[in-house]
């Protein structure tokens, strides 16, 4: 194996867990499609199909190939419902699988059936800013909008989630 | 660098992390899965192949079935409308016919439709 290969298997090793967990963002909480989604970035990172160009920084370049890649698959599942091809292999639903929802404490749980609420561009911003610890700037190079719209998506997002949780039990 | 302002949402974030990462697959086995999936992709393009020329199969003999109920001739095809009837007379032929003197050949009907 080249070392530029190694140095990319080293820097998705320390990305590896935020990546899941944008990967888990992207796919509505469903744990084996997030896997999907991780395995299928990988893969394309690996192979060369996508490339890291230095414009942004690492960790942005991954996340956008991880949404991107999601989305794709997101895509296919929803045309797999459509289309009687059930020997293309199981569909994941889209929403939260039940080990995950387990896994999760009640806190989080709470946090992730409200973040289901919001308009996909408001949750995928939130999570970026408040999980991932991104600035408005590169959440918005993640999710491919101009610095705007991010912050647009960020208050209204922050606004309605905010209410959501005092309207549940403490 | 935190950008955002609210510490109440960023610690239930941040316990949603928490959380997460206790359950996030080893990056080696997400890897290894991924490189035998490589390996499987040819199958999984084969039968996006396969759907493909269903699909255009489908469309051609759609295109097909509907081109035969067509007439040949566009030009020779006369539009009938439901209110055609409204438009026929009482001996209308005489309107399309041209009259010879000395041989009377037209037979009226006087009965009113």
């Amino acid at each position: 194996m080249s070392a530029e290969a190694l140095q990319l298997e080293r820097e998705l090793d320390q990305l590896h867990p935020a990546a899941f967990g944008w990967a888990l963002a992207c796919c509505a909480g469903d744990r084996a499609a997030a896997e999907d989604a991780l395995q299928a970035s990988y893969l394309k990172i690996l192979d060369g199909r996508a490339r890291f160009d230095g414009r942004a920084s690492f960790r942005t370049w991954l996340f956008s190939v991880v949404r991107y890649t999601a989305a794709g698959l997101r895509r296919r599942a929803t045309l797999r419902r459509w289309l009687p091809l059930a020997l293309l292999g199981a569909t994941p639903d889209g929403r939260p699988d039940p080990a995950t929802e387990v896994a999760r404490a009640d806190g989080a749980r709470r946090l992730t059936a409200a973040l289901e609420t919001l308009p996909r561009r408001q949750r995928e911003v939130l999570h970026l800013v408040f999980y991932q610890d991104l600035t408005i700037a590169e959440a918005a190079e993640v999710t491919g909008v101009s610095v705007g719209t991010a912050r647009t998506h960020y208050e209204r997002g922050k606004a309605a989630l905010r209410k959501l949780l005092k309207k549940e039990p403490e | 660098m935190t950008e955002h302002d609210d510490h109440d949402l960023g610690d239930r974030f941040h316990a949603l992390r928490r959380d997460d990462a206790a359950i996030a697959p080893a990056f080696h086995a997400t890897l290894a899965a991924a490189r035998t999936r490589g390996g499987a992709q040819p199958r999984r393009g084969a039968l996006g192949f396969i759907a493909a020329a269903i699909v255009v199969a489908s469309v051609a003999i759609a295109v097909l079935v509907i081109r035969r109920g067509l007439p040949n001739d566009l030009a020779a095809v006369r539009l009938k409308t439901p209110t055609d009837f409204l438009l026929a007379l009482p001996n209308e032929d005489l309107l399309r016919t041209v009259p010879q003197l000395g041989r009377v050949t037209i037979t009226f009907d006087w009965r009113t439709p």
